[in-house]
Formats: structure tokens, sequence, C-alpha cells
């Protein structure tokens, strides 16, 4: 044969593959029929994988940086070098970022390495907002901390309620799941600032004012406690909490909370209703690219566990992650304020990421060992050009190489025993299909390489020797080999002893204790217009991310396809309606100018009646909108996926 | 027979690997592996004659002189497809028609198409999936074929459709099946589709009724934003479609110093699809690119460049659609309007 099975190495949804192999290259990809959850489809970047993996446009030898110019180099003489000058710095002058699509493989090793033979703390996750605090409230809450509910079980779902994300273009296999479910007699409700394909295709779109979607669930959750519809019988036998959350919910002031939402009465109502009686409701939302604030999450946590839709068939609330291996990453120890196994990261084990540490004015940050790093957006370039030894381990070409002082290159997914964690916990291995080029290592076995060259002789012979030692830590991966991965389309885990068949979904029979209210944010300020700056701006990363991604950037399809709106808009685009547009004088296409407290930036107009009146779209991918125009004002992207600023429009 | 076509072919059939997994079209070093019984292979046999990507020729350009050097990919090897089924061998033909029988001909498909070996296996029995008899594209093989196999009983009818295929019988020295065969092979096939009723139960779809209203273009637009709200843009339809052709070319400059000329699959679901220079685009919106795909397959101006209806009644759409519009689905959407206006 020589297609053979795998799993897609782009988002968090891992849909299942075949890959087309002749001739020692990888020549056609298509959808895998079997696969449990993907059931034989694929996105557009899925059916184009073959393209990044036959790509020239890597790095095919070592590289150090002399006088200026990066010159090829033996492995050994770039680890050693690489070592040596890593090791010359100390507690927060030194800093490890982990790609959330390397291997769970090549995670563990890179945070062990961090932890135990350069002694540092400081490890993060590039493209990871928001999905720690996900993970966080669900781990305080319900004792796992990542989806609770399963991808194969969304066509059993009653009720399925898709928060913020425009998932069709996010993960679009979960979004069909999704639809499907719809179509099937599933109750679809939107709850976003922006009228979505999802929400296009949903029974009913609840069209929050931007920056209010705590306000929305806290509505929700007030109507549902104050009209009597939580779900007294397993609030009383499987929760604990209810009374402080009530209290919480009394103490809010529901005409306000409504207002702000933008939502109406009936509507906040209806959705209450709707969720307490439904047989079975799943929530959905993005975490990782694009993520949601701690309060939001608890919030929406919080509310369906009062409406008693957690622990059961069909029921769930779930983070849906953008890239592939964002929660591997965190299983592993890879990402920021955890250890391997979710223990929390505290006290002097609790480091900074690099991203924190580069948002310190002046950097205390020197050196850096750097993953991948696909994302094309370099907030704080300046300050990175002034680290003094950055190490680039990574497959594929990157502009990021003018950073870097040593550069190591790794072998692509396709050219190395792997596994990696989708959204819904599920632990897949995708085997060797090809041989890397010519003398190029996998990643894991160059952190093994650089800890021997510090002294620390571990012993992996192979990467399945790397998932033995990660199940001998990570208690959730206790029981996975790779010979039971691939016996079928992997584990979710927990997969322990008590789960030796992996685990599905969170089920309130297999609780250790009670499922916990987490508790609302303490307070709840809604963004404000003024006279000086009427409108609310959006500004999301989601929709557009991969157009950002460097090794989108490899293919040929979806490069051209993530390319389609930037030739129509070269210069970006704000997105109004045209009512709007026409009050403010411009048209699509034309230009105007976006004035906030904290700066200004030009771009052109898009008419559009997918964003509320008043209320304008901004996504992220454009040029220098993220150091200029956002990081200018102190505006950080890394806060909730539904950031807003008031601005004013004026034509430019 | 497998085992003599592998001898001086690559062999590709139908394979179920690991046992319990659905059939794919897959290349087979063991002529034992293939598996006549199994249904529809999710993938369509094209890839075999129409690559998924393929380097068709390759050239280097030395500036200062001014010239280009240029290979032509000779890569192509003597195929043997076996086991294809009505519907798809009915692909096979409209690819040959899209490719070979039009303007220009496309010499890389002709290449491939004349170093193939076509063993067609006629259907005695609908899958869940099909429906090959609205199409008129089975359930049995008729045309453009080197060898068609029918089923009977514990034995199979063979037909050569070719003199490569009269070769064949020779080299296997096949008995003549008699007077009685042709009456045979008509007798099995209609006992096929008398069985559609009962058994291919998931896509009937009164094709004949909507290609008229679709050439006459009567679908007023509200069905295709229904159709294009629930397209995912994915591309699938068409990789997963036996009459789907079209491709994108790109030149990809290689470590070698040669520029590589890669020919892969397109889809008209993208938005950069009929994207020109200067950026007008004149299916930008997702309905038009969706109503463009069926009027491709159904319209008559547009399919009769196959000499047929466009689509081939396989159901791959239907199974791949991450929305829920493949082919039967479209269909019946466009049947209900015509229906509506019929009861006003």
């Amino acid at each position: 044969m020589s297609t053979h099975s795998g799993v897609c190495n782009f988002c968090g949804t891992g849909c299942g593959h075949l890959l087309h192999v002749d001739d020692g290259a990888v020549k056609g990809v298509f959808a895998s029929p079997g696969h449990p959850m993907s059931r034989g489809r694929l996105c557009v970047r899925g059916w184009h994988i073959h393209e990044l993996l036959a790509t020239e446009d890597r790095i095919f030898a070592p590289l150090i940086r002399r006088n200026g110019r990066l010159e090829q180099a033996s492995y050994d003489a770039a680890i050693s070098h690489a070592a040596e000058r890593l090791s010359r710095y100390a507690g927060d002058e030194i800093a490890f970022l982990a790609s959330p699509r390397a291997s769970n493989e090549d995670n563990y090793l890179l945070a062990k390495l961090a932890r135990t033979v350069f002694r540092s703390p400081n490890i993060g996750l590039a493209s990871d907002q928001g999905h720690g605090d996900a993970a966080d409230v669900l781990l305080e809450g319900a004792g796992l901390p990542a989806m609770l509910g399963a991808l194969t079980e969304i066509r059993r779902a009653k009720l399925i309620l898709v928060v913020g994300a425009d998932i069709a273009r996010l993960n679009p296999i979960v979004g069909s799941e999704i639809h499907l479910a719809a179509r099937n007699g599933a109750e679809l409700i939107s709850l976003s600032s922006r009228r979505t394909q999802i929400a296009k295709l949903s029974r009913r779109h609840l069209w929050l004012n931007p920056g209010t979607l705590r306000h929305a669930l806290a509505a929700v959750a007030k109507v549902m406690v104050e009209r009597g519809w939580e779900d007294r019988a397993f609030l009383g036998s499987r929760t604990a909490g209810f009374e402080e959350f009530s209290r919480y919910l009394a103490g809010l002031d529901l005409g306000s909370l409504t207002a702000a939402s933008g939502l109406t009465a009936a509507e906040v109502e209806d959705l209450a209703r709707r969720l307490a009686g439904a047989g079975s409701a799943m929530a959905f939302f993005s975490s990782g690219i694009s993520g949601l604030d701690r309060g939001s999450v608890a919030l929406l946590y919080d509310l369906f566990l009062a409406a008693g839709q957690v622990g059961r068939e069909g029921c769930g609330v779930n983070p849906v992650t953008g890239i592939c291996n964002i929660v591997g990453s965190y299983d592993v120890g890879a990402g920021p304020r955890f250890l391997p196994g979710y223990r929390r990261a505290e006290g002097p084990a609790a480091g900074r990421t690099p991203r924190e540490l580069l948002a310190a004015d002046p950097t205390p940050l020197k050196a850096s060992l750097v993953a991948d790093r696909d994302e094309e957006i370099v907030r704080h370039a300046a300050r990175i050009r002034e680290l003094e030894c950055l190490v680039l381990v990574g497959a594929f070409n990157t502009p990021f190489l003018e950073f870097a002082h040593v550069v190591l290159p790794a072998a692509t997914y396709a050219e190395t025993d792997g596994t990696y964690t989708n959204t819904e916990r599920r632990i897949q291995l995708n085997r060797r299909k090809i041989d890397p080029p010519a003398g190029v290592r996998p990643a894991w076995r160059i952190y093994a390489d650089l800890a021997a060259k510090l002294g620390a002789a571990w012993d992996y012979a192979s990467a399945e020797d790397v998932m033995k030692a990660i199940a001998a830590e990570v208690p959730a991966y206790s029981a996975v080999t790779y010979a039971r991965l691939e016996k079928d389309f992997g584990l979710q885990w927990p997969c322990d002893d008590r789960h030796p068949g992996g685990t599905a979904r969170l089920s309130v029979d297999d609780l250790p204790g009670p499922l916990k209210f987490v508790g609302g944010p303490a307070d709840l300020p809604a963004p404000a217009v003024s006279g000086d700056y009427p409108f609310l701006l959006m500004a999301g990363k989601a929709n557009y991310f991969w157009h950002r991604n460097n090794i989108m950037k490899k293919t040929h399809i979806p490069k051209r396809e993530y390319n389609a709106l930037l030739l129509l808009y070269p210069k970006g685009f704000v997105e109004l309606t045209a009512a709007d547009a026409a009050r403010v004088g411009v048209r699509d296409r034309s230009a105007v100018n976006v004035v906030s407290a904290g700066g200004s930036m030009r771009v052109a107009v898009r008419v559009s009646e997918d964003v509320k009146p008043g209320t304008a779209y901004v996504p992220y991918f454009i040029g220098d909108m993220v150091p200029g125009f956002l990081n200018a004002r102190g505006f950080s992207l890394d806060e909730d996926q539904d950031s807003v600023i008031p601005v004013r429009l004026e034509k430019a | 027979m497998a085992a003599a076509l592998a001898e001086d072919h690559d062999l590709y059939g139908p394979v179920i690997d690991p046992p319990g997994a659905e059939p794919r079209f897959d290349r087979v070093e063991d002529p034992a592996a293939v598996r006549l019984e199994a249904a529809i292979p999710y993938n369509p046999p094209k890839s075999v004659i129409f690559p998924q990507a393929e380097r068709i020729m390759s050239y280097t350009y030395d500036r200062a002189a001014r010239r280009a050097e240029i290979v032509r990919d000779d890569h192509v090897r003597p195929k043997a497809l076996v086991g294809l089924r009505a519907c798809d061998l009915t692909g096979l033909l409209c690819l040959d028609r899209f490719f070979l029988g039009q303007e220009f001909v496309d010499e890389v498909y002709r290449d491939h198409r004349k170093k193939l070996f076509v063993v067609a296996n006629s259907c005695v029995r609908p899958f869940p999936q099909c429906f090959c008899v609205c199409t008129d594209s089975g359930p049995a093989a008729r045309e453009g074929y080197d060898v068609n196999l029918t089923e009977a009983g514990d034995d199979y009818l063979f037909e050569a459709g070719s003199v490569k295929g009269e070769v064949l019988a020779r080299r296997l020295g096949l008995k003549d099946a008699g007077p009685g065969a042709a009456a045979l092979k008509a007798r099995i096939g209609e006992a096929a589709v008398a069985r559609f009723d009962a058994e291919a139960t998931q896509n009937k779809a009164w094709i004949s009724r909507v290609m008229n209203r679709v050439t006459t273009g009567f679908v007023s637009n509200d069905i295709w934003e229904y159709i294009g709200d629930q397209c995912f843009e994915c591309g699938a339809c068409s990789f997963v479609c036996p009459t789907c052709s079209c491709f994108n070319i790109e030149d990809v400059a290689a470590r070698s110093g040669q520029t590589d000329r890669l020919r892969s699959w397109d889809s008209c679901s993208y938005e950069g699809y009929t994207r020109m220079a200067g950026d007008h685009n004149p299916r930008q919106p997702v309905e038009d690119r969706r109503n463009k795909r069926f009027f491709c397959k159904l319209s008559y101006s547009q399919s009769r460049k196959y000499l047929r209806p466009g689509c081939v009644g396989c159901g791959r759409c239907v199974r791949v659609c991450p929305g829920d519009i493949g082919m039967s689905n479209v269909v019946t959407y466009i049947r209900r309007e015509i229906a509506k206006e019929g009861a006003e």
C-alpha cells in the first residue's frame, strides 16, 4: 500500500487522514473515513497538508551566527555552542517557548530540559491565549482540565451553545458536527458579537454587544435561578457551592446586565429556559489561538452546572483548541502555570512566560530557546533583537531566523514518531512515514542531546521511550502505550487503571468528589462608548490566524485562500455596517482612520452586515496593526477573545 | 488475472486495510489484496491518472543567456486499475472527454491514460449511497473498459472491451462463455436495478427534472444562499468526485536550482479559484461558487462536454461534505422549490 494512516497536524480537531507516500516523499492526502470523530472529512488546510510536507523551504542544516551571518555547522558544534551559551543565564534572564504544534514527546523533553537541566520554571507556549484559563476553571470545578464532553457525542446533544467562536473557520470539522447535529434536530444557539457562519446556521443568534459575554452569561444564570429552573436534584446530589453562586447572582442587577449585553429580556429568559430544560447540552468556545477570559469561562461553567448539563451523555463545557497539540502541551507540562499532570506550578516552580518577560520594560530576558514559532507577528521585535542568545529549534524556514543565534533543524511530524492530543483529550499517534532530510533529527532528540551536553544523561532511544516516561509521570496517561494507541484511533485521557480504554467524557458516576461552582467575576465592567469614541471596535484574532502562520505560507492552495481577503484589502480592513459607513461618509474599500485614546491606524472599510450597528471589527492579521495600533495603546490581544476598544472613525 | 496484469503494470484496486477498514483504492503489491466485492471505495480512482499533486515538467532558466531548458517529466508507468464500478468507470470517461475530447488535448493526462489498463466491475447490487440509476451511469458497465467483469454466481463473466482486453483473455486462456452470456449479463443488470428501491436508500435523487430546471436557469438565489451558508469551503466535494478535473498550476523553485511545475487538484468551492489578475472575481460570494458546481454537473450547456450528465451517482460528495450539501441533498432542495411552485 502507499497510503498510510495518520493525524492532521494543523488545528486542535485532530482529524484522521491518509498520507500517500511514493518514492520516499508525501505526494497526497485523503480524508480517513474510519476516524471516529472526523469520519472522512477534512478542511481546506487538512486537504493540503501534503503541500506543507513536500516543501523544500526547510532548515536543512544546523546554523550558528558568526559575525552577523548564520553559517552552517554540525549538530555537535551547534548543540555544544547552544548549551554553553544558554547555561550562562539564570533566573528571569532565560525562558523557554514551546510549540503548540510539536508532539508530546518533544514538549515533554523541552519542559524537562528547562526545569531539570536549566533549573528554569520560565516556560511558555506560543499561540496559547486563554487555554490556561479554561484548564484552570475546569480543573477547579470539575477536576478535568480540558473539554468535559466528547466531540463524538455532539450528535447526541439536544442543545448546543456556541459562544463567540467562528467555529466553522477555526475548527471546521467540529463546526460540521455541530451543524449536522442541528440539522438532525438539535437546538443550535450562537452567542456572539459578530454574525459568524455558525451564527447564520443557528436556530437562534443572540447578537451580543462587544465585550459583554460575561454580562449575558450572568444574566442567563440569574434568570435561571430566579425562576427556579436550575436542576435541583443534580445540584443537591452532585455539586457543592451552589448557595454561594446564588448569592453572587442575587447581588447582580438583571436589568443593567441585560441592557449592557444588548440582548432582550425575552432572549435571556428563553436561553435560560431552554438550557435548563434541554435533555442534554454542550457549550463550545475557542481556547488557544483566541480564548475567553477566566471570568467568562467560570460563568459559562457555573451556568451549565446549575442547569445540570455536565457529566452526562451529550453534555459538556468544551473549549476548542485551534492548534493540534495545545492540550498535549499542557498535559506534559510545557504550558505555563502547570507541571506535568496538571500539578499547579506554585512558588519557585511558577515561572514567567517569555511573553510576560518581554512585556516588562526593561525586560530581564537575555536568552531563550524557542521551538517552531510559527506565528509571524513578532511583538517586542526590538527587545527580541537585543537578546544575547536565542536558540531556535524547528523544521521550516521562517523569518524568525533573523533573530536567532543558533538554529537546530528538526524533523517534521511525518518524519518521526510522535503523539498529539486533540481538543477532546484524544491522544493520537502519528507514525513516521518518510525519512527526514539527511542528518536531520527529531526535536525530542535535540533536547536530549542538549541535556547530555550539560551533563544530564537521559536514556531515550526512541519517541516511544519518551512516551513511557510521560506515562510514568502524567497520571492521566498512565495506561497509554504506543501499541494501545495504534490499535484504534488513539485514546482519550484520563487513560489509567480505572479507565484503561480512555475516557470519552466526564461522567457523574465517575467523580472523586462533588462538582464545584467556581464563582463569577467580582466586577463586570461593560465597555463604554463616549462622544469622542462612539464605536466599539472588536479586534479578532481567530478568524485569520492561519494567514499569519508561517507554515501556511509553505502551502499553495491554503495560502491562496487565506490571502483572498488581503488581496482585496491589502492594508487591512475594518468591518462596518452600510449605514454606519454612510454616516462616516465612506464606502467599501475607501480609507478610514480608526482613532482610539492610545493611537490611530488607517485601514480600508469593508461594508458588512455581520457586525452590529455602532460596532466595528478588525482582524488582527494586518501587517503593522498588532505592534502598531494595538500594542501602542497598551492593549493586548492576550486578553479575552472579545477584546474591545472604543474608537471613532474618520474619513481619511 | 490481477497477477497477470501485475507482471507488467503497477496494480491498483480496492483494498481493505487494515481488516475492517473502509475500502479505498490503493496501490497493491500482492494481487490477492484486491477486493472486488468491496463497497465503493472512499476515494475515487482518478488519482491514478490525474494525481493529487504531480510534477509535470521542470526547467532551468539561464538568466544571462535568456534561455530556458525544459525537461518534460516522463515518469508515467503502466498501471492497471482493477475493480472500477460503473459509476467510477463513467467518471473516467468524463475525464477522458474533458482532457482529451475538447479543442486542447492534455498531453500529461493522455500519457497516463494510454498506459492504463482498465478492469471494470459491473455491480450486481447497489450500496446504500448509490444513485447511478438516476444519473444513467450503472449499475452495469457499458463502455470504456479494457475488461469488464460481471459476477455470476461463483464465476465472473469476462468481457473484453478493447484489443488489450482480448489479448489478456487469450493470455489467461479463458473459454468462451457461450451464446447465453449476453442475456445472462442483461438479467443480472436488471436484477441489480430492481434492488435499488430497497437497498440504495440514502441518496434518491430525481436528477432529470432538476437538470431541466438548472439548464434553463430558473433556480432562485435563495436556494443558492441556503446552500452557500452550509458550505465549509473545504474542497472535498471536488476531490472525491470522479468527474471533477479542476487543477492549479504552480511553479516552485527547487533546492537543486531547477524550477518544478506542479499540477495539483483545485476546487471551484475556493474563493481564490476564479480570482483573476487585477483581483476581479466573478464568483466571490460562496453561493455563486456553489451554483457553479451544480451547473457544471447538471446543466446541459456545461455538462455536454461529457456527452452526459456530470454526476455519476457514486454518493461520495454526500459522505464527505461537512455541511449537508452533497448532490442528492441539493437536488432535493431544488425539487422542493419546483414542487412548491407547482402547488402555487
